[in-house]
């Protein structure tokens, strides 16, 4: 009670503006008021003056069809400006995605090499660095589009190339690998090796248990399932039977009379019921066999024999449940049956090559063949070079800030070289490693809106040939400012939800 | 301190070495950083379960030389054996050794990004191939062995100084080696945990560890040691038994370290 009223009067004896929590949210307020003030007064002026000059900001153009070829990706011939700047976007996430990937992969390896203890392996790779990172990456791109152009030209005037690699002033071109119609026989037979592998598994690892010996079990699991896969694709015609067995299946689900499902429901449900109520009285008998049952009880054993009658009279009530069921067992089987259903000689995978249908010129990627056009081909190896040296910079601080102590306590312990590195420094070096080189990922996705130097048709390219035929710079713009930010914003939510995860415990 | 156990002669210093093996041989060992020369011509043997302190003022080459014994530096003049495996640059004689004797640092050195458990558990199941299971039922003896198996799934960054030192002796004690080195083990710790790293030192030293330790700790040296070696300028000055060296020691320099520190 005094204590109460002595609180009180502290609490009075404090002057509202010298009360820090007051303070706080009255400065939080202001500054807030402040900011929206500031907004909506730009957005009115913007507003107005863009009515003044007849300035339209709709987004219709986007429904409305323009005159824009696009150098490859999904769609060369847009019929919208929508649609092109769809097509643009894909290609802009092609080459960031594969961009970051592959400047992942160098940037460690070239990390790694400055690190070396080989002389002319660490020279090589500060070489690489420091010349990349000191020339401008619009040059670099440049530099690479010429020297491709250098490149001799298509040497067929039509047909399929040969070779697994054809390299012109056309582009990079190479066979594309797909599923073939021996594919789904060819599962079965990879189907049967993860059982085997389950198997595998399972003994190596109680060798390793018993003995202590390591037997990398989860390698031999896989080995055996890449042996079924590799023998599977001189024999899966060996499970062509399938095709007529599923047939099969089809005409008969076809055939049954409605009460066949009908009947099949009801014995599952009547005889779930009945095992359900069986386990659970003899759990209630007692290990000399006394049998309690409380009210709670029996009112759980009539619930399961009322539900399990009320199905059974949903399914003779409701008679096209059991024709759907029959029905879509049916279609299903006869899908599988197709599956099935091919050639003898028919390949689970097949490649096709890239194929020239015009004099000097390669068809657009992802019909036939993969084919890097010389436009992707300069971006992708501008960016992926120049980010390779900032992300190999990154790695080397990475390694370097783990401490000596950590590579002399892993040693004094035996461990390996190899396994110092694996156990001891990259778990440690991640951590230091992965923000800046998150930084470097939304840079290469930024700069790739340099390929507008080569001709290439990304986002920004194909963004301002739409807005200059159509004149809609704002909203052309705000696609832009959202579509990169989207980006960075993927891009910073995975890096982030990696370094919550690499972060060291402490107190 | 907060230490009231009178320091008294154990075990170790009563007992005839005489008859016991080398485990580790030092010749002439020198080496030096760049002109400076950290280790001079230092001759030492060590037998098997003998408990051997290493004093001296700092930059003398303690540390350097015990760190020459599980080859962290490389000597550049004379011979190491370490149980008649000797350290050249052969990759399998230094694994040999390095998996048999143990060491202690002055800054811990536990991996912060694994737990305790995983941190014991490490070496023995990569390096000594040990199952998982085996490797886990050892490693909470040896955390109970040095009095902190509740902390065993905790990260090191969680413990104290001392708990963190506790556990890194239980690490190297994970590869059962036959020889320890203990590299100014508690210089790094606040007073009040200096006790309880030196208790479990005392008690490894009873089961008879051979033992190599660098230290400042006199009560330790006094009561543990079976044999002392005082170090300056990278050379031994002066060796002799725990009970000598403290009532009669024979070099100049000695002395006047022992008044500075006593």
């Amino acid at each position: 009670m005094t204590a109460a009223t002595t609180q009180e009067r502290v609490s009075q004896r404090v002057p509202l503006w010298r009360d820090v929590i007051v303070l706080k949210w009255v400065t939080q307020l202001f500054l807030l008021l402040v900011v929206l003030g500031a907004m909506w007064f730009l957005a009115s002026q913007a507003g107005d003056n863009l009515r003044a000059r007849n300035i339209n900001t709709e987004f219709d153009f986007l429904e409305r069809p323009v005159d824009i070829q696009i150098s490859e990706g999904i769609d060369t011939h847009p019929d919208t400006g929508g649609r092109a700047l769809w097509a643009a976007m894909v290609n802009t996430l092609r080459l960031s995605i594969s961009g970051i990937l592959f400047a992942s992969v160098l940037g460690v390896i070239v990390g790694l090499a400055r690190l070396s203890d080989n002389w002319i392996v660490r020279r090589i790779a500060t070489g690489w660095v420091e010349v990349l990172r000191n020339i401008p990456l619009l040059v670099q791109m440049v530099l690479i589009y010429s020297a491709l152009t250098a490149l001799p030209r298509v040497g067929l005037d039509t047909g399929p190339i040969n070779g697994w690699l054809h390299i012109s002033n056309k582009g990079i071109s190479m066979p594309r690998i797909f599923l073939a119609d021996g594919f789904y026989q060819w599962a079965i037979v990879v189907l049967l090796g993860v059982m085997a592998a389950y198997f595998v598994r399972r003994h190596r690892q109680a060798i390793q248990d018993k003995t202590g010996v390591h037997t990398s079990p989860t390698l031999w699991a896989l080995g055996t399932v890449a042996f079924f896969g590799f023998v599977g694709l001189f024999i899966h015609p060996a499970f062509s039977w399938l095709g007529p067995v599923f047939d099969g299946v089809a005409d008969l689900l076809d055939s049954l009379p409605n009460a066949v499902p009908q009947l099949l429901f009801v014995l599952i449900a009547v005889g779930g019921a009945t095992a359900w109520i069986r386990r659970f009285i003899s759990d209630r008998r007692s290990a000399l066999g006394h049998l309690t049952i409380s009210d709670d009880d029996w009112f759980r054993i009539a619930f399961t024999a009322v539900a399990s009658l009320a199905v059974v009279l949903l399914i003779f009530r409701w008679s096209g449940l059991s024709a759907w069921t029959l029905n879509s067992g049916r279609d299903l089987f006869e899908v599988l049956a197709d599956k099935f259903n091919v050639d003898g000689a028919a390949r689970p995978f097949d490649a096709m090559r890239p194929d020239i249908i015009q004099k000097g010129k390669f068809p657009n990627y992802g019909k036939n063949g993969l084919t890097m056009s010389l436009g992707f081909a300069s971006v992708f190896f501008a960016v992926v070079f120049y980010t390779s040296a900032f992300i190999g910079e990154n790695v080397r601080g990475g390694i370097l800030a783990v401490p000596v102590g950590q590579t002399e306590a892993a040693k004094a312990v035996g461990l390996s070289r190899g396994q110092i590195i694996r156990h001891v420094v990259l778990p440690q070096a991640f951590r230091v490693i992965l923000p800046p080189t998150g930084n470097q990922y939304l840079n290469l996705t930024k700069n790739t809106s340099l390929a507008v130097a080569v001709g290439m048709s990304d986002m920004v390219q194909v963004g301002t040939t739409v807005f200059n035929q159509t004149g809609m710079t704002l909203p052309v713009v705000a696609i832009w400012m959202l579509f990169y930010l989207s980006c960075s914003l993927t891009i910073s939510v995975i890096v982030n939800w990696f370094n919550v995860r690499m972060r060291l415990v402490e107190r | 301190m907060t230490d009231t156990t009178p320091v008294e002669p154990t075990d170790g210093q009563t007992r005839d070495l005489s008859g016991a093996r080398d485990m580790i041989v030092c010749e002439n060992v020198s080496k030096w950083y760049g002109d400076f020369q950290a280790l001079d011509g230092v001759s030492a043997n060590i037998k098997e379960q003998e408990v051997v302190v290493v004093l001296g003022p700092s930059g003398s080459g303690k540390s350097t030389w015990i760190r020459c014994i599980n080859r962290l530096e490389i000597h550049q003049q004379g011979r190491i054996v370490v149980d008649d495996v000797e350290l050249t640059n052969d990759l399998r004689n230094i694994e040999k050794v390095r998996s048999e004797v143990g060491m202690v640092f002055q800054q811990f050195n536990l991996f912060p990004h694994l737990t305790i458990m995983d941190n014991v558990t490490l070496a023995p199941i990569w390096v000594r191939k040990k199952p998982r299971a085996e490797a886990e039922s050892q490693a909470m003896a040896l955390l109970e062995r040095v009095g902190i198996p509740e902390q065993a799934e905790k990260y090191p960054g969680q413990l104290s100084g001392g708990q963190q030192q506790r556990v890194a002796i239980a690490r190297a004690l994970a590869m059962e080696p036959r020889i320890m080195l203990f590299d100014e083990p508690t210089s790094a710790l606040d007073p009040e945990m200096i006790k309880e790293v030196l208790d479990v030192m005392k008690a490894l030293a009873l089961s008879g560890m051979t033992m190599m330790v660098v230290t400042h700790e006199m009560g330790f040296a006094k009561e543990v040691a079976d044999r002392l070696i005082f170090m300056e300028d990278g050379q031994i000055v002066e060796q002799n038994t725990t009970e000598l060296f403290f009532s009669n020691p024979t070099e100049d320099r000695t002395k006047a370290f022992l008044s500075q520190i006593l």
